[in-house]
């Protein structure tokens, strides 16, 4: 804060690195934060949607006569009552609601608004479907053997480039991803040593804590308004528009605090539009609110991938290459999971350095659950497999796994194969620091020679490293965040900005950032950032991107607001701009730091006069990074975090229970902005990482989800966290905002790696297939697993 | 919406409970609501016409010591016998059942009397209450007179949530034997967490130490039947020999033999099966070592 | 129509009556008839602790509760909280270290750590984990909720 001596000296501590509570943290630590799930508006109808009872069948006839007839209903819709339904999702291959064919246990049928939510429920049983089953694919491999059957058929009479609902598809391949760089053929001639493994990775879910629901509404003009947990309002309102064949311009997004993101809700799910759809017919405002069953059942999943990773060094442990071929279960519709290869290719092809490297993906309908994006998307996958083979090829030519992974780590300046550029890269500091304070190398040899010592539990020490954007990911045509920022004559700021705040903090570090441009105290600021009427345009809170985009967005907006009060500042003073600055709420002589006149006096001067002068600025930022060529190569973000995480693990090895007892993490963050909110980010990710690796598993057969509740999907609980070490290295990234980096996703990603790689160090046996629960473990530690093989399945 | 409950009840005496009872037939009993609740919303129970509150029944309250008995009252909750001071001291193996039952929250709801009644396979205070000897009470009002009769816990239950109890008999109380000086009890529960967890397998072992030997042996098993049961092949096993690695390798294997449990979404027979061999063993050599 | 009955209990230190369906949840009679929506829904099963309230003294799940089982006694929520000594200290130090993210479990969090507190004194971070196992949190690793509820504690020199 500002003190004011008799020198008239402002003295004011830089904000940036401090642990400044989150903005909106009072208010939900009293209960009065309103979730979309506390929000009423009068005349409101509450909506149920009727499911599929089977897996993949034709339904030959809904009947919702009885529905209709009960009282409090009012309206109860089915695909024939919507025949300009239009297909939604990433590949558009299905429709909010299925007239035809159901593919998954989600799908929805029919859908009712009613007077209450009991209503609705009651009328959804009095609804009759007629099914006709048709073969189940519950298995991505199965999915691609010749004739399999197929989920999404070839139709005939559709338009040529029309959507795949429309179409169909001749096989259930829903995307390929082929990338190279450098020649795998020679490279492995090359190596001394090449060896191949199979890796599985299981359905995990969001579960965020505050479950999925949806307000639609109407106005007299037709006007809708939507109450949404969406992530990425400017990009979703386009596709509602498309959706519901309206004119874009019509269509407002309000987001009320949301119970948890970390990546669900990036598509537009079917729920939503369906929502809307009841909304107009009914021509009242509809209320659509998940049960947790529900959750578990109709959000999207992490994306399951079967994965075949060869990889091959030399004796003195340089990398030589890296081929990979991936099987990814897509679900009965495409959904963002699909296209993770984009962020998995890059940390085959580019955390270490790797001279040649060919990745192919496969994803493939079946008629499971449908994967989605997931905080990290697609990392965990590949960082698993990558990481227990640095371990691997470590050990296989006799060189310390520390040695062997700096060895081969990237560093600043260097350009990959894939065209990613690291002009800041703290990726060997990373790796030193976290094994220096976990004491790496001295355990991992000493756990690994007691592993044959008398005693049932054993102890285990494994690391893993990732690579991830921390500068935005430019996967659309523009990567950019508008801020607008308005002082009023009181000093007080109202930052408005395109960002959306998922509870990760965001509207604290903008709001920092703008303060310490502006020499303000954080309780100055006002933060919109909900409200699509209101806010400017950003393509959305994913890839880690909003500290970086529109931090530096905020910036923006702050200097040009900055440079303006100084140019007024310079005329009433009659010196020059340069000469001055803005401090703890004064302008200051820049030299001596001598208080002029209290900002708040001084813009009420600006206001109050014959030329009044408002201080109110905008700024977009457009990252300067590049959208992947075909071949995917290209410098996707403007800059990229990296982080070692050590994990030591005790395994019970008469049951296979497996405990996480110290977690040692260094992350390259560019820069510490706020070290309370940067601390939370990566405690919360490491504890999510430990369920993927320990806990969490969505079991899927046949189709159907076994788990849909927290009884058995078990999420980690307070006492089952590891010790946390959390250590941050500065790499000062030159267009960071303030240095810093993104790094929401960074830390649940290295968990499940490093866990694996532990478990083999406590007790000689290594896992390839997650989750590492204990049956699964103590079946390995009895030999019970056959060896997981799958076969890449090449294109002919 | 229509559950089909017409009338609600919460009586205010074990009498009128009863009497009610008697004349209604058709009740759903209501105490802590923890099992009931989830059960009615998912349609895995469902209400009949009338439900019974029986919170407001003192008699049915507490803990107390007649004699050489504690009397555990049906509506004593998992958090009252935690703190209980008769049940510290006399029923430590059961204390540590209850530490390891589901949440704070549940365990300051849930009643003794609802695990019970709710008989689950993997019922957390079950399997300690087994190997304590422990009888159930069943009070009745058939006439003017209150009628209570004692049964066994080990014959209580006939499958999952079916119980011997009569539809116009109460579960009043739980009676326990106070262990004889001596007595060690054993109390394991599988799960990665400490609490909030349903037992994959669950394992109770008591015994009266003499000399290097267990007498008087009990060892229930949790989660590997249909009901919790007694192990009564395994308990004959260890029953008065010395307590050295053959004879628990012997015990640990004959109990492995014993259960048979099923293939669940929590865990496979064999591993359950493991797991009762390898955690009886643990517990013998952690009985034998101290 | 289900049957509805009659209760009188006292809600946040006001007696208060309701009309209540008998198979109604208490987090229902909360969020629905009374219009208290502190109180969250996080999975109905008792589960998560989204809903912890407390009821004569001891926290339990409102969503396992029947409201017809609130007739004569005292329930408070998080609502309560607001001007109450170990309420403010517990907020204040959720806040000040970082305990609240989304803040969706933060309700039933700080409504099953004022009991932690109240029923047993400050304790040490074990303890408080064991005290909140029975609530999820999915966006902070628990460790500073840990954290804040210890020094929460250790404000009230317990």
């Amino acid at each position: 804060m500002a003190v004011l001596e008799k020198s008239r000296k402002v003295v004011a501590e830089s904000l940036i690195g401090q642990r400044i509570p989150k903005m909106d943290a009072p208010e939900k630590a009293s209960g009065k934060t309103r979730y979309i799930h506390d929000l009423d508006l009068s005349g409101q109808l509450h909506a149920r949607i009727l499911r599929s009872a089977r897996i993949h069948a034709r339904i030959k006839s809904i009947d919702t006569r009885a529905a209709k007839a009960l009282p409090g209903v009012h309206v109860v819709l089915t695909a024939a009552d919507l025949p300009d339904q239009r297909p939604i999702g990433v590949a558009k291959d299905h429709f909010p609601l299925k007239g035809e064919v159901v593919r998954s246990q989600r799908d929805e049928i029919a859908a009712v608004a009613a007077e209450s939510v009991e209503i609705a429920e009651a009328a959804l049983k009095l609804i009759r479907v007629e099914y006709e089953d048709l073969p189940v694919v519950a298995d991505a491999r199965a999915a691609i053997a010749p004739g399999a059957p197929l989920i999404h058929p070839p139709r005939q009479g559709a338009p040529a480039g029309a959507a795949v609902a429309y179409t169909g598809r001749p096989d259930n391949v829903a995307m390929r991803f082929d990338y190279s760089h450098g020649d795998v053929i020679q490279a492995e001639a090359d190596s001394d040593v090449v060896i191949e493994d199979s890796f599985k990775l299981h359905y995990v879910t969001h579960c965020c804590m505050g479950v999925s629901g949806v307000i639609a509404e109407f106005d007299a003009s037709g006007y809708l308004t939507l109450y949404s947990n969406t992530q990425v309002p400017f990009l979703h309102k386009r596709e509602f528009a498309e959706y519901l064949n309206m004119d874009p311009a019509r269509i407002r997004i309000i987001q009320p605090p949301i119970g948890g993101g970390f990546g669900s809700k990036l598509d537009v799910y079917p729920f939503e539009v369906i929502c809307v759809f009841l909304a107009r017919a009914a021509q009242r405002p509809v209320k659509l609110v998940f049960t947790r069953e529900e959750e578990f059942l109709a959000s999207p999943t992490r994306q399951p991938v079967l994965l075949t990773l060869r990889s091959g060094c030399k004796k003195d442990g340089t990398l030589t290459f890296r081929t990979v071929h991936t099987l990814h279960d897509n679900g009965a519709y495409t959904s963002w999971g699909a296209t993770t290869p984009f962020v998995m290719m890059q940390t085959f092809s580019s955390l270490y350095r790797v001279p040649h490297c060919d990745y192919h993906t496969t994803a493939v309908y079946t008629n499971n659950p449908y994967a989605g994006s997931f905080r990290g998307y697609g990392n965990l996958q590949a960082t698993f497999a990558i990481e227990q083979h640095m371990d691997m090829l470590a050990d296989a030519i006799g060189m310390d796994p520390l040695a062997f992974r700096l060895k081969n780590a990237q560093e600043s300046g260097e350009v990959t194969g894939q065209g990613m550029v690291f002009k800041s890269c703290g990726f060997k500091d990373c790796l030193t620091t976290a094994a220096t304070r976990s004491d790496y190398v001295v355990k991992r040899a000493a756990y690994r020679a007691r592993q044959k010592d008398a005693g049932a539990v054993k102890r285990g020490i494994g690391m893993a490293s990732m690579l991830h954007v921390g500068g935005g990911a430019k996967i659309y045509p523009s990567d950019g965040c508008g801020t607008m920022l308005k002082m009023d004559d009181f000093g007080a700021l109202t930052l408005i900005t395109g960002a959306s705040e998922i509870g990760q903090g965001s509207e604290t570090v903008l709001a920092q950032l703008v303060c310490e441009e502006l020499g303000l105290p954080i309780s100055a600021v006002t933060v919109v950032n909900n409200d699509t009427d209101i806010t400017p345009w950003d393509v959305g809170v994913h890839a880690s991107r909003t500290t970086f985009i529109a931090g530096n967005s905020a910036i923006g907006a702050a200097k040009k607001a900055k440079a303006k009060i100084l140019a007024a500042a310079a005329r009433k003073y009659e010196c020059a701009e340069e000469t001055l600055d803005l401090k703890g709420g004064f302008i200051v002589r820049k030299e001596s730091d001598e208080a002029l006149i209290e900002l708040a006096k001084f813009i009420r001067g600006l206001h109050f006069s014959d030329k009044a002068e408002l201080v109110m600025t905008t700024f977009y930022y457009e990252p300067p990074s590049v959208h992947q060529d075909k071949g995917f190569k290209g410098d996707v973000s403007a800059t990229y975090a990296w982080a070692t995480q050590v994990v030591e693990v005790e395994v019970d090895t008469a049951t296979g229970i497996v405990s996480m007892t110290h977690v040692t993490g260094a992350h390259d963050v560019g820069r510490v902005l706020n070290r309370l909110g940067l601390e939370g980010q990566i405690e919360g990710g490491v504890i999510m990482g430990q369920g993927y690796a320990l806990t969490e598993n969505l079991m899927v057969e046949d189709g159907r989800i076994r788990n849909p509740n927290f009884r058995d999907y078990k999420l980690v609980t307070a006492p089952e966290i590891p010790a946390m070490d959390v250590s941050f290295i500065e790499s000062m990234d030159g267009e960071g905002p303030q240095g810093a980096k993104g790094v929401g996703e960074a830390p649940a990603i290295c968990i499940a790696a490093a866990t694996a790689n532990a478990i083999e160090n406590a007790t000689g046996v290594r896992l390839f297939e997650l989750p590492f629960t204990p049956e699964k473990v103590y079946r390995a530690l009895h030999g019970q697993t056959e060896k997981l093989y799958w076969a890449p399945w090449k294109p002919e | 919406m229509n559950q089909g409950i017409e009338r609600y009840l919460a009586p205010q005496s074990l009498d009128q409970a009863l009497f009610a009872l008697q004349e209604l037939g058709e009740v759903t009993l209501l105490a802590g609501g923890t099992d009931l609740m989830p059960q009615a919303k998912a349609g895995r129970a469902k209400f009949k016409r009338t439900l019974m509150n029986l919170r407001g029944i003192p008699e049915l309250k507490g803990v107390s010591r007649e004699g050489n008995t504690l009397r555990l009252g049906a509506l004593a909750t998992i958090t009252e016998l935690l703190h209980d001071p008769l049940v510290g001291e006399h029923l430590p193996v059961l204390r540590e059942a209850c530490d390891h039952f589901a949440s704070d929250q549940i365990r300051n709801a849930a009643t003794l009397g609802g695990n019970i009644n709710n008989a689950s396979p993997a019922g957390d205070t079950l399997v300690p209450l087994l190997v304590l000897d422990a009888e159930v009470e069943l009070a009745s009002r058939p006439d003017e007179a209150i009628y209570r009769r004692r049964m066994p816990l080990s014959e209580f239950f006939v499958g999952p949530g079916k119980t011997r109890r009569a539809p116009a008999e109460l579960l009043s109380a739980v009676l326990v034997p106070c262990p004889a000086p001596g007595h060690v009890a054993r109390f394991y529960k599988f799960g990665a967490r400490p609490a909030l967890d349903i037992s994959t397998i669950s394992i109770g072992l008591a015994g009266v130490r003499k000399n290097g030997h267990l007498e008087n042996v009990r060892v229930a098993f949790g989660a590997v039947a249909a009901t919790p049961l007694r192990a009564l092949a395994t308990e004959e096993a260890l029953e008065g020999r010395q307590l050295d690695a053959q004879t628990i390798a012997r015990v640990a294997a004959t109990a492995r033999q014993e259960v048979q449990p099923i293939d669940d979404l929590r865990a496979s027979a064999w591993y359950r099966q493991e797991l009762v061999h390898n955690m009886l063993t643990r517990m013998l050599e952690h009985v034998a070592q101290n | 129509m289900s049957l509805k009955t009659e209760i009188e209990f006292t809600l946040n230190g006001v007696k208060r009556r309701a009309t209540v369906p008998v198979e109604m949840s208490t987090l229902d009679l909360l969020r629905d008839v009374v219009g208290l929506t502190g109180t969250k829904y996080g999975c109905g099963e008792g589960e998560c602790g989204a809903c912890t309230i407390e009821v004569d003294g001891l926290t339990v799940n409102s969503c396992l509760m029947f409201a017809v089982d609130c007739a004569g006694r005292s329930v408070n929520t998080i609502e309560s909280l607001a001007g109450e000594p170990l309420g403010e200290r517990l907020r204040a130090a959720f806040v000040e270290q970082g305990a609240v993210q989304c803040g969706f479990c933060t309700p039933g969090m700080m409504m099953q750590a004022a009991h932690v507190l109240s029923a047993c004194g400050a304790q040490d971070d074990k303890a408080i984990a064991r005290g909140i196992e029975g609530n999820l949190c999915r966006c902070t690793g628990y460790k500073k909720i840990v954290e804040a509820i210890a020094v929460a504690g250790k404000a009230t020199g317990a």
